[in-house]
């Protein structure tokens, strides 16, 4: 990094200059300094790691990898233009044969409505039976509260009742039990009453498959977490395995605390 | 999987297809310009710049060496694939509806739409050595099949054939020397969107408005395997290798996309288990109703192109090689 330069004038140049390194993963960072459309200055920081694939292809196939570039992409540097192409976002292709692939499309919408059928929806401004954003006098008389959000329509009814001035946080309000957080506390104090086992000194290449794989010998696994480095996607080290029975959990701890794995003595204790 | 999305044309997708060896990938749509695209990376080769109307249709010779399409502005062009040059450009009455090369790269089907009172003509034309010397204009074929619109067609094994799909859902068999109709077979109720040959052109799918997708043996045009989805389909293709799919798409109709939304639109590319005729799997991503399907040649990954312009590139995970139906 040329950051270290003295004086001030020197560090402004420097910024300009991409920066590229190297780290121990084989990851390389690039940063560049680019003025945008708007006249800023934008940083742009670019993560690459490169692999190295061997393919064997047809002769003709080589030969038109070769090929100048034409039309509009006359002149173009060789490889892909982002302007014209780009990477999706991740898309699972689930093969099953059972013929479910139809239902699970349409489960989430169903089960948003039965959600709805038992809710009581009033709108706030005309307190019809709608959402206050389908309101058909929506324009007309005006949103009382604006700020308050949409998707808690059907909470409409208790709030109407404390019209304060004072804002009240959605989830303090009278009625609103808060399914969303009961949930989320509710998931955690499940979980913490699994017997869970932290497993340590486990190897790059192991993955969740592995694990669950060497544990399940023991009883019912309920859940399997391994720990992954978020760049390369390798297993950092350790992981953590819950079991539905205490005494399963207890028989793999003294099962497998000690024994060597990948070349690697294997950690297991009750995690905390 | 990810998909490499291409983003070279700015109106919705016609066709896209696959070279004999599937390294290369062309897109045609209604922004007249035809685009070339190397399948593994989704790098753009290059565009061929000359058609003034939307572009309905594309075919590419085995060689790879020879591009012809079909527009809207009544003519179809053949080009030199390696480097974007046109090297023959015919003119017709009417709009081109669908072009192909034969399967020995000597002759091109090239139909047109009846309109204004020029009836449809499905002509052949001769392209042998037309790299090195002038390509005639003339048909050595020219037809004016009778009876519904002709949507798509196709060339049967050893040219035997032409296989073409009708307005009105039926298929017909016209033999390529004398242009009279062998059999016909009413398979759809609606108009044909596409069809495509397997490998060794024994037999088709077609797809069709009438919500339907059908496998048919060529010689006899008998329905061998029926997949009935729920939407419109726009596109069939066969998986020629790895696993026994087909794979259908479409979505409503494009006008009335806006009154819903992009999951009641059925947007996805269906897999379908080719001979069980049972669904195994659906891939999202268009939001507008896919127009067209390919498969590469070597069944490692497919491409779909939409009404939302965008050519969506896949290459199938390690477990889509591995799955196994189960009974």
């Amino acid at each position: 990094m040329p950051v270290s330069a003295t004086n001030w004038a020197d560090e402004v140049d420097g910024e300009d200059q991409p920066q590229t390194f190297t780290d121990a993963n084989g990851i390389t960072t690039t940063i560049e300094y680019r003025t945008n459309e708007d006249g800023k200055k934008v940083k742009v920081t670019r993560r690459t790691q490169k692999k190295l694939i061997h393919d064997v292809v047809n002769k003709a196939v080589a030969a038109r990898k070769k090929w100048p570039k034409f039309g509009k992409e006359k002149g173009n540097r060789p490889g892909p233009d982002p302007a014209t192409t780009n990477v999706g976002d991740n898309i699972k292709l689930k093969l099953s044969s059972t013929g479910d692939v139809v239902q699970d499309v349409d489960e989430k919408h169903e089960a948003m409505k039965a959600q709805l059928q038992n809710k009581k929806i009033l709108c706030r401004i005309c307190k019809g039976d709608h959402f206050t954003t389908k309101c058909p006098y929506k324009d007309s008389l005006g949103m009382e509260d604006a700020a308050a959000p949409v998707a808690a329509a059907e909470e409409a009814a208790p709030e109407e009742q404390q019209t304060g001035s004072k804002y009240i946080a959605p989830h303090m309000r009278a009625g609103a039990s808060g399914p969303k957080s009961g949930d989320r506390d509710s998931m955690r104090e499940k979980r913490d009453e699994q017997p869970t086992l932290r497993v340590t000194n486990l190897s790059e290449d192991v993955t969740e498959g592995d694990v669950s794989e060497l544990f399940k010998r023991f009883g019912h696994i309920s859940r399997v977490f391994l720990a992954r480095d978020r760049e390369t996607n390798q297993c950092k080290g350790f992981a953590f395995v819950s079991f539905t029975m205490r005494e399963d959990a207890q028989r793999a701890l003294e099962a497998i605390d000690g024994r060597g794995y990948d070349n690697l003595i294997l950690r297991v204790e009750w995690a905390r | 999987m990810r998909p490499i999305l291409l983003q070279g044309h700015e109106r919705s997708l016609t066709q896209i297809k696959y070279n004999r060896e599937g390294d290369l990938l062309f897109s045609v749509s209604k922004d007249h310009v035809v685009n070339a695209w190397f399948s593994h990376n989704g790098e753009r080769l290059g565009t061929y710049e000359g058609h003034v109307g939307a572009i309905w249709t594309v075919d590419v010779n085995s060689s790879s060496t020879l591009l012809i399409s079909g527009s809207a502005d009544n003519t179809a062009k053949l080009w030199d694939v390696s480097n974007g040059k046109c090297l023959k450009s015919w003119e017709f009455n009417t709009a081109v509806r669908c072009v192909q090369f034969s399967e020995d790269d000597k002759l091109v089907l090239i139909v047109t739409e009846p309109r204004m009172g020029y009836p449809a003509t499905l002509q052949i034309f001769n392209v042998e050595n037309s790299t090195t010397e002038t390509v005639s204009s003339e048909p050595i074929y020219d037809f004016h099949p009778e009876g519904p619109k002709i949507t798509v067609a196709a060339w049967g094994a050893l040219n035997r054939y032409i296989v073409a799909g009708r307005e009105n859902g039926s298929v017909a068999l016209i033999d390529p020397k004398s242009g009279e109709y062998i059999s016909t077979n009413k398979v759809h109720e609606l108009t044909l969107t596409d069809l495509q040959m397997s490998a060794d052109r024994t037999y088709f799918i077609t797809a069709s408005k009438d919500k339907s997708a059908k496998v048919l043996e060529t010689e006899s045009l008998e329905v061998l395997k029926t997949y009935t989805t729920d939407t419109p389909l726009n596109s069939a293709a066969i998986m020629p290798k790895h696993q026994e799919f087909v794979v259908v798409g479409g979505g409503q109709e494009a006008m009335d996309v806006t009154t819903t939304s992009s999951r009641q639109g059925k947007f996805e590319c269906r897999f379908w288990h080719k001979v069980l005729e049972e669904e195994v799997g659906r891939v999202r991503g268009h939001f507008g109703p896919i127009n067209t399907i390919a498969i590469h040649p070597d069944g490692r990954s497919f491409a779909s192109g939409g009404e939302d312009g965008y050519v969506r590139v896949h290459h199938f995970d390690d477990d889509f090689f591995t799955f196994k139906f189960q009974i």
